[in-house]
């Protein structure tokens, strides 16, 4: 195939995209020479490729030519779909990287000649180590093993032996090792020290009187993993039972040496137990750190007796000796001394803030009395029963402070009268409110704003925003963390609207409430049962008379109270796409009315929320109603406020959903959404992407046992609808003024 | 009425239960009783908060009634009910009414699991008044000074569904219970699950490990009970692994890797 027919083909496959001559000829002439076959499954592949990155389908056309040489041809859709994962991950370099070495990076794990990998063993050993420390100690993924009293850092591959058990149990040596370090007080502060750099771990400013650190930090670090391996004999005799067997068989880097140094010498004995011999030919530095040796592993509770044996080793190392040679035990790792100082600090930091958070949030209680507006904003302060705040108007109650309490409190300017209205701050539903906001927040929040967050403005989330994955049906897999789903407040519309439907369904509305309150199957009597709390006297009278007239009694004479909760949670999500205009949205608006004063009579939870957005970084979900929140005035006013906004990108809200479901226990989970067609955005989602994605994202909901039931209203029935939510989990609605009273109808047999 | 006190005394404890005591929580319990106040204990499960119960009722030499709560319990189940007998409606007292008539301890243990409605049959019990009214007979039962109501329950479980009613739970003495320190755990577990000193602190070790686990996805670590069952079977010649297998690791989770990690505890430590 010559460079013009290559080319056809793929601007065929990636229009309508244009993509400069020059680039695609560049990336393309690699594969001229290449078998149709070949060429084929390469090409097959850009689809999947091209709409995640361009320069990545490129560099993947240059790449792909020479992969093939180590990959079989069917392997090659699967080496795509790693390289996808790699770059949503890592970035095009790390997708780089995983080309460049096609062998390493893919084919030997492919078949199984690979080491063992952390990713692997993460599962296991994570708990397992938080299960030792008791706390959270992360395993990461590094060049050598090491901690920095938060986390863990481990080698991201272990293939130093043929079979993965032995692999497994250096990896869980390594961690257990790395724990111990912290358990022993490995990093524990030398007693006199003096630091010269307030900065600097005091063990390093330890190592730095002597004229070469390093050095001394090296004999340290083995002295003190004889005192570790002795401490994890004691404390995981198992484990240490087991990697005895193990631990002859390590690499030394002592092993090809030509005359091994003492901290060879004595890595052979740790790990090997092969001691020098005690005679007259053993240098006096070799005699002394192997005696020292035992005495840190035998009876050392902490590292002082290393730091005093480095001293005393130091002072016997000759200067020609040179200790730089002789690589760490692959279990011992690195010394981040440095990097635990700086955590050290932070910590430290952090508490001294959040000390200052909590004096100064606890403003001292004082009666106000005086001052007019003093009962207002303390019942304010009370609303929030976490906020030890209280808040004087009047300003001669400052003075009237003492001293000491004035340096607890914040004076606060609250002349300008902010827009918004007093009870604002009452009114707002708790669960939004951070148990750390002062009660002051909503009127001095200048005061307070270094260190509390402020309460955002309207319209912008008071939830952080969350990151889901997205379902591509190309490459079927998931483009991870790939769209951004922000909760914004709807501000509440005040109209005539809400009025105007109550008025308009009237009849319809107090139909349904009795509809409804048949549904309402709370407690009922169950008669004639053969225990209950109370006797059914009819039954006993039948059976009494049954008795004398010589037939057999039943003894079935008691009433039972019988208890049929309904557990149920709903939510609804509703399309907020600008499709929507018009009586689309008039009718979903009427319809939300119905069903929120028809879900009045039951005790069914439900929330309401709105979806829109453009593109994936800007997804928005709007809560009408949360899940805990009651039937309001502001939730009618919100229904109100519901109006089309941007595109119908509806996986992501669906996602959102489902996970806003996970806090929510009941027996019954139904997620209805209210939509007008097919999702759509702005970007490339579009047609068959998108209905797959949303399809997932509906398939994901179910595996979580959330129901998934969809309303759409069309002028017609589509056939991907079938496809999207499935053959009976969906309904189609073309005469938009049915909705309202259908409505609540599908609800009552959804759930009954 | 014979037939009555016959039927309460086999409530009656004979033997010392064994507890070791950790803390003032007998010295808190017997000033109670003296009071006519009720208990409330909170820990998780199998802590010793039942046991504690038996030891207290041993030692108060009073007979002890429990109730296991559960969902369905309702107010007849705990107050009493008429039955029919020989065509007779007889009346029949529940377990609290005869813990009250007998003056014995009633213990309601893991309250919570019990509907609201039902628990709040107690108010009047657990309150200075002391009074069980039984409604169905136009009885008024007032409880003698032996009468002691104790209920217990796990906060554990972080369900708001399951959270005692704010004016249930402020009419107790409240103790709290933990699992104990683990030199006296050591104790127990020797004690209890006849076991040497040597295999007793690695498995309350991995007890210890097991309850750092809440972070990871286990609810609750393993218990002093388990331990003590772990220590039974060891006892009957269970290989140590396997005991700890089928009496720790199983009964905690079904999660594989959960369950993997917490054989490698095992594999760690004997």
């Amino acid at each position: 195939m010559d460079l013009e027919d290559l080319k056809d083909t793929f601007y065929r496959l990636v229009a309508p995209s244009l993509p400069n001559e020059w680039d695609v000829e560049e990336a393309l002439a690699p594969l001229i020479d290449s078998e149709t076959q070949h060429l084929e499954e390469i090409f097959a592949q850009i689809p999947a490729i091209w709409p995640v990155s361009h320069s990545l389908c490129f560099a993947y056309l240059s790449a792909a030519g020479p992969a093939l040489s180590s990959l079989a041809l069917d392997e090659l859709s699967l080496w795509v779909h790693t390289l996808l994962d790699r770059y949503e991950t890592g970035g095009l370099r790390s997708a780089q990287v995983f080309m460049a070495d096609v062998e390493s990076q893919f084919a030997r794990p492919l078949r199984g000649q690979g080491g063992l990998r952390l990713i692997d063993v993460r599962p296991r050993l994570q708990p397992y180590v938080n299960g030792l420390a008791g706390r959270e100690l992360p395993l990461i993924g590094a060049a050598e093993a090491a901690t920095d009293t938060e986390s863990i850092y481990l080698p991201g591959e272990i293939g130093l032996f043929t079979e993965n058990d032995d692999n497994f149990l250096l990896y869980k040596l390594m961690v257990s090792f790395q724990w111990a370090c912290l358990a022993g007080g490995v990093f524990d502060a030398p007693p006199a020290v003096r630091l010269h750099r307030k900065s600097a771990h005091p063990l390093d400013c330890y190592f730095s009187e002597f004229d070469r650190p390093d050095h001394a930090r090296r004999l340290f670090h083995l002295l003190e993993t004889g005192r570790i391996l002795g401490f994890l004999r004691q404390e995981l005799p198992g484990l240490m039972r087991q990697a005895a067997l193990l631990l002859p068989r390590l690499p030394l880097s002592g092993d090809h040496a030509s005359s091994p140094n003492v901290l060879d010498l004595l890595q052979r004995g740790l790990v090997r137990e092969q001691w020098p011999k005690a005679d007259h030919h053993l240098p006096p530095l070799v005699e002394r750190a192997v005696a020292l040796c035992h005495q840190c592993s035998d009876h050392a509770t902490d590292n002082t007796l290393s730091l005093e044996a480095v001293r005393e080793l130091m002072a016997m190392l000759q200067p020609e000796e040179d200790l730089a040679a002789t690589s760490p035990l692959v279990f011992q790792g690195t010394l981040r001394l440095q990097e635990i100082r700086n955590l050290g600090m932070r910590q430290q930091a952090d508490k001294a803030l959040c000390l200052m958070q909590t004096m100064t949030a606890r403003l001292p209680t004082v009666e106000a009395k005086q001052a007019d507006g003093a009962e207002h904003h303390q019942a304010a302060a009370t609303t929030h029963n976490q906020d030890a705040a209280v808040i004087i108007d009047a300003d001669s109650a400052w003075e009237q402070l003492p001293p000491f309490m004035q340096s607890l409190s914040q004076r606060i300017d609250n002349r300008p009268p902010a827009e918004e209205p007093e009870q604002s701050l009452t009114s707002r539903p708790s669960p939004q409110v951070e148990p750390s906001v002062s009660a002051a927040e909503g009127k001095g929040g200048q005061a307070f704003a270094q260190f509390s967050k402020v309460r955002p403005g309207e319209g912008e989330g008071a939830v952080e925003p969350v990151v889901y994955d997205e379902w591509d049906y190309r490459r079927k897999g998931f483009r991870k963390n790939w769209c951004v789903v922000r909760e914004k407040e709807l501000p509440p519309a005040q109209n005539t609207f809400i009025e105007q439907t109550l008025k308009q369904y009237r009849g319809q509305i107090r139909r349904l409430r009795h509809q409804f309150e048949l549904l309402q199957t709370g407690e009922r009597f169950v008669r004639r049962q053969r225990e209950g709390n109370d006797i059914d006297f009819d039954a006993l009278v039948e059976s009494l008379a049954d008795n004398r007239a010589g037939r057999p009694p039943s003894d079935r004479v008691f009433i039972r109270l019988a208890r049929d909760h309904r557990d149920i949670a709903v939510t609804f999500l509703v399309d907020m796409s600008n499709s929507t205009a018009g009586w689309v949205g008039q009718s979903i608006k009427e319809s939300l009315v119905l069903i929120c004063e028809a879900m009045e009579v039951l005790n069914d939870r439900y929330a309401i929320y709105g979806f829109s957005g453009m593109r994936r970084l800007r997804c928005e979900v709007f809560p009408v109603k949360r899940m805990d929140e009651r039937y309001t005035g502001v939730v009618r006013q919100r229904i109100s406020a519901i109006g089309p906004r941007e595109y119908t990108r509806m996986a992501p809200a669906i996602r959102h959903m489902t996970s806003l479901f996970d806090q929510v226990e009941a027996k019954i989970r139904l997620l209805i959404v209210l939509s007008d067609g097919k999702p759509e955005d702005y970007d490339d989602y579009k047609g068959e992407y998108a209905i797959e994605d949303t399809r997932h994202a509906l398939l994901e909901a179910k595996a979580k046992g959330i129901h998934p039931f969809c309303i759409t209203i069309d002028r017609q029935a589509h056939e991907y609808m079938a496809h999207m939510y499935g053959e009976v989990n969906y309904i189609f609605i073309d005469k938009v003024n049915q909705l309202p009273a259908r409505m609540p109808e599908i609800y009552r047999v959804l759930t009954s | 009425m014979a037939g009555r006190q016959m039927r309460i005394d086999e409530y009656r404890i004979e033997e010392e239960p064994y507890y070791l005591p950790t803390g003032d929580e007998l010295t808190i319990a017997e000033a109670a009783y003296a009071d006519g106040s009720p208990l409330l204990l909170k820990g998780p499960t199998g802590c010793g908060k039942t046991r504690f119960m038996q030891y207290l009722a041993w030692r108060l030499q009073r007979p002890l009634i429990t109730v296991s709560c559960h969902d369905d319990l309702s107010t007849s189940d705990l107050v009493g009910r008429y039955l029919i007998r020989a065509g007779e409606a007889v009346w029949t007292d529940g377990p609290l009414t005869m813990a009250v008539r007998a003056g014995a301890i009633c213990y309601l243990d893991e309250i919570v699991e019990a509907r609201k409605d039902t628990t709040v049959v107690i108010h009047p019990l657990a309150d200075d008044r002391r009074q069980l009214p039984i409604e169905k007979r136009g009885e008024l039962l007032t409880a003698p000074a032996e009468f002691m109501l104790a209920v217990s329950y796990n906060p554990g479980y972080q369900s708001v569904l399951k959270d005692l009613k704010a004016s249930t739970r402020q009419r107790f003495i409240a103790l709290s219970f933990d699992y104990p320190d683990p030199d006296k755990e050591i104790e127990i577990v020797c004690q209890e699950g006849h076991l040497g000193i040597e295999l007793a602190k690695p498995l309350v070790k991995l007890a210890t490990m097991t309850r750092g686990l809440k972070d990871s996805g286990l609810a609750e670590g393993a218990s002093t009970r388990l331990l003590i069952q772990t220590g039974k079977l060891i006892g009957r010649g269970i290989p140590v692994k396997a005991a700890c297998r089928a009496a720790i690791s199983e009964a905690l989770t079904d999660d594989r890797e959960l369950l993997a990690a917490l054989d490698e505890m095992v594999s760690s430590l004997f």
